[in-house]
């Protein structure tokens, strides 16, 4: 297996009392997207300033690239979570200038701007200030900072903070093109339902510490109830293969019994002659199993 | 460190700042007064120039009345007749001054010889009547009155001007320094190095809340608009701070450098003449005063950078830097007791202390010649400070430029420094 692109082992970062990360381990493969997801307050941002070199760990490893953080800058992109640009400049200008920065030579970031405003619709505004953009558009033009010197490793911190569902959209296609054109993809957020339609591996922290880690489907799949999804609702009261049911907005959540599947369910319903327009199993969001993960940790603390 | 993104810091934070109105109408200003002012010297056709000369130099074109009561300076003597008149009486003297006919009046009494008292009358309250009440032209009339047949032409002469100094000093080896004064050109250089420390102290005092001053704006600016995290991701604090200390630095030299321009422009070259002139002839001040312009902006740079990063808005960096800012203008507050001794012991202390030290040897180099040993001590003492302040000023710039709304205390400051 080839070396990962990002290794974590055992990072530790304290403020006085406060522990922000407890000695977290982890692993980011190449080509993947991969979710640092969480809470606010969890620890996600202090993790990502840490590989970032922004701040120092207390102890700890880790490695970008292969490299000790801050190392390889220039091939790493970073959104960071606190939005901001150069509220005066114009918006290529400000890009020609992050592009330097990331060791562009000022054409190739000249030529690479322009492609990128052109990507994200933002073609006509390139000679405006960047005071002059929507909250939107500034976003989009910061997203283009952090992907303008076609780094190996691009790490969003909260990307669809304050989009409206266009253009949340839009960042993810951009991220699934990254991820097709073999670059890696590390996004932190802590709306989980966002972010679970594209990352292949997460990472769940809660209070600076990793509660779940892996595969997402496996996950799920381990998480998952033994239940199904039916529309419409039917009148299911005592039956012996149900052991709930929970109707929320025409639908109707099926929990079984531990013995019955769901095989058995169907037929019953159809010797019973009842109607029935969808009938799947049930899935469980990222935000279900975090809850159930932490009051589990509740529950054993 | 990457000189590369040093410099590229560097010139990003000149370009964008050249083209401020704020700082092209700051430094545009001074010239522009200047130009207003030789406009309206022109346009008035000297009128301006002979006002302002009437006001603060003597009226050597016109002379001054006298009215003797004691017999001894009338009739005026042929030496005299062009810059003195007499009158028979106060009121027909009074007249002529009225009638602008004499620009003074001096009233010598009978008993002028036994109490020296005068009577000097004007036409109106302005320099020109101290001028006249000390110059040299009235004490050698008057005394050429008491003294022309008691004494011979010698000794009368020698009186008017008793000493033709030679000045000479001696260093700690009771070794001479200097060759006599009477060599106009050592005149010269004296004033020179006066006006080369004088104007480069005032500069450097001009630089702190000048460029330095941007410099604090720009990084409290870059926090308060959340753009710093961006930039510490692309290059470290270190170099961040040094190109921003170089960049906003030739931007506080860019303006000098024009207000210089400008004042040989506007003189007719004659400015530039005679710093051309002084430099030349004080080239060791010249050095010496460019050695600790340099390390007094690096040094106030870096504090005006780490304060800009502490401060939780511009206004508050800029309060926190105003504390530092003071020591600069301490110098200045004890300005006076150098003339009298340019070594006076709270001058030497505050040459060693790092803060006060830049601006305090280019006031002693003015006006004196300090010991070696404080122009040697001093130097060291800065070269010795400034990577210490630039220590010190990244680790804190690194650890509070993320603080968004909070500032860092006084013991996590010193927690921060502590935590190599």
């Amino acid at each position: 297996m080839a070396d990962p692109v990002l290794y974590v082992d055992q990072l530790y970062k304290s403020y006085s009392s406060l522990i922000a990360v407890n000695k977290i381990s982890f692993e980011v493969q190449r080509g993947e997207i991969f979710g640092l997801l969480g809470p606010n307050g969890a620890g996600k941002t202090t993790t990502i300033r840490m590989l970032m070199d922004i701040i120092a760990p207390d102890s700890g490893t880790a490695l970008v690239l292969g490299h000790k953080p801050g190392a390889m800058r220039h091939r790493v992109g970073y959104l960071p979570e606190e939005r901001g640009l150069y509220r005066g400049l114009k918006v290529r200008e400000t890009l020609v200038y992050l592009g330097q920065l990331k060791g562009m030579s000022k054409k190739d970031a000249e030529r690479k701007s322009d492609e990128w405003l052109t990507r994200v619709d933002l073609k006509d505004w390139g000679k405006n200030k960047i005071q002059e953009l929507s909250r939107g558009m500034q976003q989009k033009a910061q997203l283009i900072s952090s992907v303008l010197h076609d780094p190996d490793l691009i790490i969003l911190d909260e990307p669809f903070q304050g989009l409206d569902p266009i253009n949340v959209e839009a960042v993810r296609s951009i991220i699934r093109e990254l991820r097709d054109a073999g670059k890696t993809v590390v996004l932190s957020a802590h709306e989980m339902s966002q972010v679970e339609v594209l990352c292949e591996r997460i990472a769940l922290i809660h209070r600076g510490q990793i509660v779940l880690y892996g595969n997402l489907k496996e996950i799920k799949k381990q998480f998952a109830p033994n239940a199904i999804e039916i529309a419409p609702p039917l009148n299911l009261e005592g039956w012996g293969e149900v052991a709930k049911a929970e109707t929320l907005d025409g639908r109707q959540k099926v929990y079984l019994t531990e013995s019955a599947t769901p095989r058995d369910l169907l037929k019953k319903i159809f010797e019973r002659g009842m109607m029935l327009d969808r009938f799947e199993m049930a899935t469980v969001s990222l935000d279900e199993i975090f809850v159930k993960v932490v009051k589990g940790d509740s529950h054993e603390q | 460190m990457n000189n590369k993104m040093v410099w590229l810091v560097a010139w990003h934070e000149y370009s964008t700042n050249v083209r401020r109105p704020g700082f092209i109408f700051g430094t545009l200003i001074f010239p522009a007064l200047g130009l207003i002012g030789l406009i309206v010297a022109t346009f008035f056709s000297g009128q301006a120039v002979n006002i302002l000369r009437n006001q603060f130099t003597p009226d050597t074109n016109q002379k001054v009345g006298v009215v003797d009561a004691t017999h001894l300076y009338v009739p005026i003597e042929t030496r005299f007749a062009n810059r003195f008149v007499a009158f028979d009486s106060e009121d027909a003297a009074k007249s002529a001054l009225a009638a602008s006919q004499v620009v003074a009046v001096v009233i010598i009494p009978a008993d002028y010889v036994q109490t020296g008292a005068v009577t000097i009358y004007s036409r109106n309250a302005n320099f020109s009547t101290a001028i006249v009440a000390d110059s040299a032209a009235i004490n050698p009339f008057l005394i050429n009155g008491l003294l022309k047949a008691k004494v011979d032409e010698t000794t009368l002469t020698r009186v008017n001007r008793p000493m033709n100094a030679t000045r000479l000093t001696l260093d700690a080896d009771s070794k001479e320094q200097k060759p006599a004064t009477n060599d106009p050109r050592n005149a010269f250089s004296f004033v020179g190095g006066i006006i080369i420390s004088y104007a480069v102290a005032l500069l450097l005092f001009v630089s702190i809340f000048s460029s330095a001053n941007y410099l604090l704006r720009s990084i409290s600016e870059e926090k308060e608009n959340r753009v710093i995290e961006v930039l510490i991701s692309s290059v470290s604090p270190m170099e961040l701070l040094t190109g921003k200390v170089l960049g906003l630095g030739a931007l506080g030299l860019t303006q000098m450098l024009v207000w210089i321009a400008s004042a040989v422009l506007l003189s007719g070259g004659l400015a530039a003449v005679a710093v051309g002139l002084a430099v030349a002839l004080s080239p060791t001040t010249f050095v010496l005063t460019a050695i600790y312009f340099v390390l007094g902006y690096l040094l106030y740079a870096i504090i005006m950078a780490t304060a800009g990063s502490l401060g939780t808005s511009v206004r508050e960096s800029q309060q926190i830097a105003g504390l530092f800012s003071f020591f600069a203008s301490i110098p200045w507050m004890i300005n006076g007791f150098l003339f009298t001794n340019p070594n006076v012991l709270i001058a030497r202390v505050l040459s060693y202390f790092p803060l006060t030290a830049p601006v305090m040897m280019m006031l002693r180099l003015a006006l004196g010649q300090p010991p070696i040993e404080d122009i040697i001590g001093s130097i060291v003492v800065m070269i010795l400070t400034v990577p210490i302040f630039l220590w010190g000023g990244a680790k804190i710039f690194r650890t509070s430029l993320l603080m968004y709304g909070k500032r860092l205390s006084i013991k996590e400051i010193i927690s921060v420094l502590r935590n190599v």
